[in-house]
């Protein structure tokens, strides 16, 4: 029998100003003891909702409308929370998404183990403090950090702690949701391992909650996919790899390229999930699907068993022969034969030809900071060189404290370098960056725009898009009336969010991620500019949509003929988008050259623990 | 341990900065306080007499000398609690005439905070535990009605209902018949006098915190760490009081910090209407009758009190927020 079973759970949403809405739509897995499961699905699928309902957390207004889930032979869907007492934590415990808030924040982290194991058995004084210290040599982090308080560690710190917190009593069962979100690559890819180890050690059963398809196939025995509420497929994860059966499963593995390949192609999901308030008739996945078929926007496609796996798709079941309609669907593909955004190595190295727009010459910061009578000096970027090339993407690669974001603030003027000279080549002559001042200063901020990280933040919530994009446009060249309307129109245009009228007066709560950070980039061309700056803009898009992104970036480097620079942890993305990359380790330039060459042959050990740390699912797939 | 220290360092470098404005201030504004009062005695019209204005000026004590010598007997002065001679209560001092309003104040007063202060949080954090509860409901209603109600207002009715109507209570003064000192009787006599009072702030001053208390803790029970902690199973007396009221509270011991500062300045409507022998009323008085050194008393002390409880807001803060300790050492 299985360890968890869940079956036909349904949830919930029923806010009080908003029409209801059923999040989870009768969803049924089950997980065996000791099995490592992952969930994937994109924000608003629903998958941290089933998180939750198995924990047993939902909030209002959330609540369980159907189903049963069937922990070790007893449903705990409707028991009371002081009958769930006996079940939390001894048996199924979990690490949240958040490491920042996740822990207590005004107590010392030995009492957040301490209040739980004292809880949950019969361990006293000594004996928990030699148990929390064995927790954390489990998790690798020296135990002398029992006693600090959560501020004063690292995210990835925290995370592990939480890790270790999760395992304090031994539960045989761990919902992990996201728990490496918003961490280094290099240090999400350790507390990985971490996880894996522990779990081949100790044996508990894992539902493994992720948008990111990289981790949860390269740690999962099986996968299952999530679209809008509804499990779209799953399988064994080597098999899912072989030989996805959902053409939303393949949209999802096409976001992922090879970076070693000679032309990288990834395809992308284009649309957006449907409104679950008005779930449509058919399949959920039918108006963004490219194999569907006339009956996929009548009939709502059952699970059936495919081959080994199960999928949710009227074309999959009649291609592998588990639907006797007779339709003719053709022979299964393995891609998704959606958009793809295709980058070699030869249109790279015709990039780099390009003239150089901004030149880094031996260029240090140093910060001081005084505390009390000493100074603390503190090198971020020593003896940086490098050139950006004019209608050429250059990615600035490192971990978290590399000196990224020192080297950004002194190439748009933010921060003047301690020493060296960077010089931008721009229309109007060479200038020295932090030798600008007045005037000059505010036509550089004209031509060098920034894209956020995190586009949800940076579009001011209570503006239309239209004002948003008119704010840079007034400022700068001084546009009113209609001429103001029509340049607002042709900037949405420009990032394919079109008809452009239509989302003038649209608000940034009504976009997807993809479009959101399209808006974001609008605004940045407004002013016209020679070089944009964009800081990790992907890496918070669901992958589907990733490329979408990447691709107008590119299509702005041909046709404007603008410099990039993408700043970025991730080699992956680096190697999509950019032309040549440049690594920095604390605060020195360890390698550059070409995308394409550093990735195939790295030769600096930082290098080599940036690409070891990114996920690759498929080398096991292909060997 | 820096963070204590800076604190401390910053409270002494306020502290004298508010003493050497109270003793500046005064001395910028036109006109001549002697020149005044002669004037006021002798009748609109009447010419000055140059030996009146001398004795009046020797009669107050008014200084004499360079104004850096004056700064340095006023800091003398201070620090041995000399603040002058009152002129409505001549021959009394100062430093007289407010220590014996001070502790009927800072007891009536003091005692009516802290009280306020552990209802409403008590309230306040149950109200939220039991959010949409009818408790929550009619404890947030009532709260916010009775927090448009004027205090004087309410003081008022009670009079005029336990005092007047029923005649259970005194209405007016701090004591009557018996001799004060700590007796039975001058307890008893003090004490119901100070019931009407110490009602009518007692109605008053929980609503800050009551509703400053559930707003805080709604949000705190909608973070991480408490889901976290229902999730690790522990009770939920727990979780109410160690996560989620732990972390709440913060914002009001600072507020409540703040707010002992302001008992010697707050009540000065209150202790007017009951005629409370207390600072509130002494302060009403000195501002009606142009007492100058009396006022110059009151607000200096009201200026340290309010500085003493920023650094005790500042202290607990520290306590009881590891963050706060790092983030401004």
């Amino acid at each position: 029998m299985a360890l968890l079973d869940v079956r036909d759970l349904s949830i919930r949403y029923e806010p009080k100003q908003r029409p209801a809405v059923d999040a989870v739509d009768q969803l049924s897995f089950s997980i065996d003891e000791g099995e490592f499961v992952g969930l994937i699905g994109e924000s608003g699928s629903g998958k941290t909702t089933v998180g939750m309902a198995v924990l047993r957390l939902l909030q209002r207004p959330g609540r369980i409308s159907g189903g049963s889930i069937t922990f070790d032979g007893t449903d705990i869907a409707h028991l009371s929370q002081d009958e769930l007492r006996k079940y939390r934590w001894r048996e199924i415990s979990t690490v949240f998404q958040s490491s920042m808030n996740a822990l207590n924040p005004v107590t010392r982290v030995e009492a957040q183990f301490a209040d739980v194991i004292q809880c949950h058995t019969q361990l006293r004084g000594g004996e928990v403090t030699e148990r929390i210290r064995t927790l954390f040599d489990m998790v690798l982090i020296d135990p002398k950090f029992m006693t600090a308080f959560p501020h004063e560690l690292s995210g990835g710190m925290r995370q592990r702690i939480n890790l270790a917190l999760a395992l304090a009593i031994g539960p045989r069962f761990v919902v992990l949701d996201e728990p490496t979100t918003g961490l280094d690559v290099v240090v999400q890819h350790s507390i990985l391992e971490n996880v894996r180890r522990l779990q081949a050690e100790l044996g508990f059963a894992v539902l493994f909650i992720s948008h990111d398809l990289g981790t949860v196939l390269d740690l999962s025995d099986r996968t299952m996919v999530m679209y809008a509420g509804k499990l779209a497929e799953e399988q064994a994860t080597r098999q899912l790899l072989r030989d996805p059966l959902h053409p939303y499963t393949k949209g999802l593995l096409g976001s992922y390229g090879d970076p070693r390949a000679e032309t990288v192609r990834i395809t992308y999901v284009p649309g957006r999930p449907p409104d679950l308030a008005h779930r449509p008739d058919g399949c959920a996945f039918a108006a963004r699907c490219p194999e569907r078929i006339d009956r996929c926007a009548e009939i709502e496609p059952a699970r059936t068993e495919a081959g080994e796996g199960l999928v949710a798709c009227h074309v999959a079941a009649i291609q592998r022969g588990a639907d006797g309609s007779g339709i003719e669907v053709g022979p299964p593909i393995r891609t998704f034969a959606g958009p793809q955004f295709v980058k070699s190595a030869a249109a790279s190295a015709e990039a780099a030809r390009g003239l150089p727009l901004v030149t880094v010459d031996d260029v240090s910061k140093t910060y001081v900071r005084r505390q009390g009578l000493r100074a603390v000096r503190t090198e971020a970027v020593s003896g940086a060189n490098f050139v950006l090339h004019r209608g050429g993407v250059t990615a600035l690669v490192g971990q978290s404290g590399s000196g990224k974001s020192t080297l950004a603030r002194m190439i748009t003027g933010v921060d003047a370098p301690t020493a060296g000279r960077i010089t931008f080549h721009g229309s109007d002559g060479d200038q020295v960056v932090a030798r600008m001042r007045g005037r000059r200063l505010r036509s550089y901020r004209g031509s060098v725009q920034m894209v956020f990280q995190d586009p949800y933040s940076a579009l001011n919530p209570t503006k239309t898009l239209g004002a948003t994009l008119a704010r840079p446009l007034i400022n700068f060249q001084q546009l009113h009336g209609s001429k103001l309307r029509e340049r607002v129109i042709e900037l949405l245009e420009t990032v394919a969010l079109s008809p452009g009228e239509r989302f003038v007066n649209r608000y940034p709560h009504e976009l997807s991620g993809g479009q959101r950070q399209r808006v974001v980039i609008a605004r940045a061309l407004a002013v016209e500019p020679e070089l944009i700056v964009a800081d990790e803009p992907i890496s918070s898009l669901d992958v589907s949509i990733r490329a979408e992104v990447l691709e107008l970036f590119d299509k702005l480097v041909h046709e404007r003929n603008v410099g990039i620079l993408y700043i970025t942890h991730d080699l992956l993305s680096a190697r999509m988008l950019c032309d040549e990359v440049v690594v920095l380790n604390e605060g020195k330039v360890v390698e550059q050259g070409p995308a394409l060459d550093v990735i195939r042959s790295p030769q600096d050990d930082c290098t080599r623990l940036l690409l070891d740390a990114i996920p690759n699912p498929f080398a096991a797939a292909r060997s | 341990m820096r963070y204590f220290a800076r604190k401390i360092g910053f409270f002494v470098l306020t502290l004298w900065a508010v003493v050497t404005l109270n003793f500046l201030i005064p001395r910028l504004q036109p006109g001549d306080p002697a020149e005044l009062m002669v004037q006021n005695l002798a009748g609109k019209n009447a010419q000055l007499n140059r030996a009146q204005v001398e004795a009046m000026r020797d009669l107050l004590g008014a200084p004499s000398g360079s104004l850096f010598s004056q700064y340095w007997s006023y800091l003398g002065q201070l620090a041995h609690g000399d603040l002058g001679i009152s002129y409505t209560y001549f021959p009394y001092t100062v430093a007289e005439v407010i220590g014996k309003a001070f502790w009927w104040t800072v007891i009536l007063v003091g005692a009516v905070q802290l009280l306020s202060f552990a209802i409403g949080i008590l309230l306040g954090a149950f109200a939220a535990w039991r959010r949409n509860s009818r408790f929550d409901t009619s404890v947030t209603v009532i709260s916010t009605f009775v927090g448009t109600l004027q205090p004087f207002w309410i003081a008022l009715l009670l009079i005029y209902g336990l005092g007047y109507g029923l005649g259970w209570f005194p209405t007016a003064g701090g004591y009557e018949a018996s001799t004060p000192g700590f007796n039975g009787a001058f307890l008893y006599d003090a004490l119901s006098h100070a019931f009407l009072p110490a009602l009518t702030l007692m109605i008053v001053t929980p609503i800050g915190w009551i509703l400053g208390m559930r707003n805080t803790m709604i949000m705190n029970l909608g973070e991480d760490y408490i889901r976290l902690a229902r999730a690790k199973g522990l009770p939920d007396r727990m979780i109410a009081l160690r996560y989620a009221a732990r972390n709440a509270l913060l914002p009001s011991v600072a507020g409540f910090a703040l707010a002992l500062g302001g008992i010697l300045g707050g009540t000065i409507l209150v202790e007017s209407v009951f005629d409370y022998p207390g600072l509130g009323r002494l302060m009403g008085e000195a501002v009606g009758i142009k007492d100058y050194p009396l006022l110059q008393g009151l607000m200096l002390l009201t200026a340290v009190a309010t500085l003493v409880a920023n650094l005790i807001a500042d202290l607990l803060y520290g306590v009881l927020d590891p963050r706060a300790r790092r983030a401004a050492a």
